[in-house]
């Protein structure tokens, strides 16, 4: 078999996080496996080998951790995210079925309204930034009732979550500094698990209510409460701010959707594809193996790369460029996908196409001041764009 | 000829077959996806196809029936 290709550079320095696709556009170039020498870990870049990893999950397993280092594999154990087999589809059998869009059909309507009310008022305040004031406002209105988190502690959630995808990543110093964080979300879930303070109703309920009908172990609570707790945010208000970010960069792509809000699905989904969300997770090979030809040890880690996956030039036609029509843009591998496919993704597009909706509804243009990225190991994340819109002209005709 | 296989288990009604194939696949919000022939007929065959990869969760399979 052939020798797996080598790859020099750190790919998680501030630099690169800034602007990872050049380093991925390489990695698919190098191979299908190619070893990440600052990292000790394979890379797996391009489409079709990260669809079969992720889909084969006998084989690469998710039970070691999905994280890159050992600690946050330490902390996640017990999770759904970190589990295999028919302990992974029972922990999905209690988080996953209040999140199916089938039961978040009665949501459907309060999400729109609040959207609806949100955008209108930023419209009426012509600029805002559309980080603090619309992707982190939608999600923080709806996700933590929605789970029902005691009153206590929500103020922390976005802290917790943002530190747990640092920590997600390598042990740089990025994630060193995002262990105490972290520790304080897992003390706070304990507590939750123990002296409940959730709300009764919420999704966050019906694991204690599992527990309390013993179909889950006492211990086995908590890390179904983090399995809530880290991902329901900034995944979400990562694709909404990437979606204002993309349309507000590509006027074209706005007046097309804005001409037909039916393309909101799909530009949903191109904005996961293009801006993916979560950078990468890993699995662990848990036999000797082979992937497109090259032997894969028992025992490696593989880190699967969606966001350049997503952007594999063999799968999508000039990856890089934002097209709200794109054929193929629910291919994106941006939730994962398979049996780990994120338990959470009808929630995220029902707020992300309601804001888009909003959006295209209220607003006539976009007009982009100074963007600002966040650093983190994991998400793709904005720290804020400046923004200033103009009302819809049949709006300001009707108000006229 | 070739039909799709559904595991009902699975299927969380993301919807996403349906928009990428609508003359193949049915979701209501009631139950799992429905698709439409027991066998796909050839014109259809790409689109079911297209339609079971892009479900999130691999509750959908092209066979050879």
């Amino acid at each position: 078999m052939p020798a797996i290709p080598s790859y020099p550079h750190d790919i998680w320095t501030d630099e690169v996080l800034l602007d990872p696709h050049p380093h991925y556009r390489e990695l698919r170039e190098l191979g299908p496996v190619v070893w990440l020498e600052a990292h000790q870990m394979y890379a797996v870049s391009r489409y079709a080998e990260a669809r079969a990893v992720l889909g084969d999950g006998d084989t690469f397993c998710s039970g070691q951790g999905v994280g890159l280092n050992d600690v946050i594999n330490g902390i996640g154990a017990g999770t759904t995210l970190m589990s295999d087999g028919k302990l992974h589809e029972h922990l999905r059998s209690v988080i996953g079925p209040g999140l199916t869009p089938r039961a978040l059909r009665s949501m459907r309507d309060t999400v729109q309204r609040l959207a609806t009310e949100l955008v209108g008022r930023l419209v009426e305040q012509g600029s805002f930034d559309a980080v603090a004031d619309l992707a982190r406002a939608l999600p923080l209105t709806v996700v933590p009732d929605l789970v029902g988190w005691p009153a206590g502690g929500r103020e922390h959630l976005l802290d917790w979550a943002s530190a747990t995808f640092d920590l997600l990543g390598p042990l740089n110093s990025r994630a060193e500094r995002a262990i105490p964080k972290a520790q304080e979300m897992m003390e706070f879930a304990a507590r939750t698990a123990a002296d409940g303070g959730i709300q009764p109703g919420g999704l966050g309920a019906a694991i204690l209510d599992a527990a309390r009908r013993g179909e889950l172990e006492p211990p086995q609570v908590p890390p179904l409460i983090i399995d809530y707790l880290a991902p329901s945010l900034d995944t979400t208000i990562s694709a909404i701010s990437s979606a204002i970010w993309l349309l507000a960069t590509h006027p074209d792509q706005w007046a097309a959707l804005k001409a037909d809000p039916t393309m909101i699905p799909n530009a949903f989904n191109e904005t996961v594809r293009l801006e993916s969300p979560i950078r990468a997770f890993s699995r662990v090979a848990t036999t000797d193996t082979e992937l497109a030809g090259y032997a894969v040890p028992a025992g490696a880690r593989l880190i699967v790369i969606y966001a350049s996956a997503n952007r594999d030039e063999r799968v999508f036609d000039r990856p890089d460029d934002f097209d709200v029509s794109r054929a193929n843009a629910a291919a994106q591998l941006g939730f994962g996908f398979g049996t780990h496919g994120c338990a959470g993704q009808g929630l995220a597009r029902l707020e992300g196409r309601a804001v888009l909706q909003a959006l295209t509804d209220q607003v006539q243009t976009i007009e982009l001041g100074q963007p600002v990225r966040a650093l983190n190991n994991v998400i793709s994340a904005w720290d804020s764009l400046p923004v200033t819109v103009q009302p819809t002209r049949r709006a300001a005709v009707a108000n006229a | 000829m070739k039909s799709v296989i559904v595991d009902e288990d699975r299927c969380e009604g993301h919807g996403l077959c349906q928009d990428t194939a609508p003359d193949v696949f049915d979701l209501d919000d009631d139950g799992p996806v429905v698709v439409r022939y027991d066998a796909i007929p050839p014109a259809l065959t790409r689109q079911a196809e297209t339609g079971a990869r892009v479900c999130p969760v691999a509750a959908l399979r092209v066979i050879e029936s």
